[in-house]
């Protein structure tokens, strides 16, 4: 069922790129780009030619299959672009980023460290189970067993940046989000490291599209991101590279 | 050309109609019956459901307690800023909601306004189930507010004037004159904002946040359902389809009841 609504998603943003690839034709030497929203900073800085279409990485993989008119994908895990190579839609992807989990305390809060969530008062957001940071949240908080923080949850966002956001207006003492997002809200908010063995893997791959219809660009706009240029813009964007 | 006139009207029509009906449909044609019914049985279905109802109708209470003596002065009274007043009660209904819910924060939450002056009591608002009543209130007032000053101003001034020269007090011909006529419309509005209110979202995720069998309400349930169990989010929409059109055909039905209606106020009003 949930395939269907899919499909017309899909049918819908096939129509919104197609009215977009019109007006785009002009400057047909430039890759669109399908990307995982928390790229959203980076990508441009390393190239602010290409044409750039933010989304949720499966709702992005979703539209290749139904044949969104596309020419790299970037996804924020490995598995996504692993499965479109098997079904012939991507080429073999290849990892360029890294991202870490941390904590993040409002300034105002006394959090000073993960074991400070054991506290009675304490009011932490986490991402919603089935959202990727909601679940690599619970996976970290399982493996250094301090599951007892998800009873001072106050609330369960279904995006990062919900999480983010409650934290820096220091309406919620504490949150997990990716290291990417710190920036935004670095002003309002101390960062805390996880224990290495809290810490999950969590990977960006980038791949060019099968079908490309502008291969030479696509091609040029992967080695952009994998090169020195690309590095730096994504280490300067709290990335860690592969 | 007199021909092709009301065709185009006709088509028009036809088109909005459809436009409009054929998501509703959709909702209804996804799931069958059962299937409906099992995913409203579902623990998170219910919690929602509870929340939702809890919420709303705790919100309505303040709407109609606070709403209808409000309205009331803004309809009889003339006095100066009422145009003003009446502005800023209408304003919410045209604010995104999620400016609403960052309004509720930065007025009642811990870092907002009055949020020391709520700390002083022990108070912290935000992601309680009274955040969410409050964004409720915020939200839906409006339609009731609005609805209610209109069935007041539409009382005959007359009956109103001779109940005071019959030597009724003026919260005694509120009472029994003003507020049995305007009933009516005061149901209707009442069932409008309770209906907006139940369906209220971008003010509570802001404000109240989310957490299942707290502040989690069935809008916030339906999003957050969609990723993990998309015929869940279906059944919990045809729940929410379902309650608000009957809460409009109340809306449209109620005032043309009670007029109708052999114990019509209209009655009671005039036999003072």
């Amino acid at each position: 069922m949930s395939r269907r609504l899919a499909a017309v998603a899909t049918a819908l943003s096939a129509l919104a790129l197609a009215a977009c690839g019109d007006e785009g034709a002009a400057s047909g030497a430039h890759a669109r780009v399908l990307a995982a929203s928390s790229l959203h900073d980076v990508l441009p800085q390393i190239d602010p030619g290409a044409r750039y279409s933010f989304a949720g990485s499966d709702a992005l993989a979703t539209q290749l299959r139904e044949g969104a008119q596309a020419d790299v994908y970037v996804a924020a895990n490995r598995e996504l672009p692993e499965q479109l190579q098997r079904d012939g839609v991507v080429d073999p992807p290849r990892v360029f980023a890294i991202n870490r989990l941390v904590l993040i305390a409002s300034k105002r809060s006394s959090i000073g460290a993960v074991a400070d969530l054991r506290r009675r008062a304490v009011k932490l957001v986490i991402g919603a189970e089935g959202v990727p940071i909601g679940d690599y949240t619970r996976a970290a908080l399982g493996r250094i067993g301090m599951t007892a923080a998800l009873d001072r949850v106050v609330s369960e966002e279904d995006d990062v940046r919900g999480v983010a956001t409650k934290v820096a207006l220091g309406e919620a003492d504490a949150g997990f989000v990716y290291a990417t997002d710190v920036a935004a809200v670095a002003d309002a908010v101390r960062t805390i490291e996880l224990p290495a063995r809290a810490q999950p893997r969590i990977e960006y791959a980038i791949a060019v599209v099968a079908g490309s219809p502008r291969r030479p660009a696509a091609e040029a706009f992967v080695r952009a991101v994998l090169g020195t240029g690309g590095r730096s813009a994504l280490r300067s964007s709290g990335f860690e590279l592969p | 050309m007199t021909r092709v006139f009301p065709v185009v009207l006709w088509l028009s029509l036809s088109l909005a109609l459809s436009f409009l009906v054929l998501p509703l449909v959709a909702l209804f044609v996804r799931i069958t019956p059962a299937d409906l019914l099992a995913a409203l049985g579902s623990p998170e279905a219910r919690a929602a459901l509870r929340v939702s109802l809890v919420t709303s109708l705790t919100a309505h209470l303040f709407v109609l307690a606070i709403g209808t003596p409000a309205a009331y002065l803004l309809a009889t009274r003339p006095f100066r800023g009422r145009a003003l007043a009446i502005a800023f009660v209408e304003l919410p209904l045209i604010l995104p909601p999620a400016v609403a819910g960052i309004g509720l924060l930065a007025a009642f939450g811990r870092q907002g306004l009055l949020g020391e002056e709520l700390a002083a009591f022990g108070v912290s608002l935000p992601f309680t189930q009274a955040a969410v009543v409050m964004a409720v209130v915020f939200v839906a007032s409006p339609f009731y507010l609005r609805q209610a000053v209109a069935a007041f101003e539409a009382v005959d001034r007359e009956l109103i004037d001779a109940a005071r020269t019959l030597g009724a007090s003026p919260a005694g011909t509120f009472a029994r004159v003003a507020l049995p006529l305007a009933s009516g419309g005061l149901l209707a509005g009442s069932a409008l904002a309770w209906a907006r209110g139940l369906g209220e979202f971008g003010a509570t995720i802001m404000f109240a946040g989310s957490l299942g069998g707290v502040t989690e309400t069935l809008p916030l349930a339906i999003y957050s359902e969609l990723d993990r169990n998309f015929d869940a989010a279906i059944a919990i929409g045809a729940l929410l389809v379902c309650a608000s059109a009957a809460v409009l055909l109340t809306a449209k039905l109620l005032p043309r009841w009670i007029r109708s209606s052999p114990t019509s106020p209209l009655h009671s009003a005039t036999s003072i």
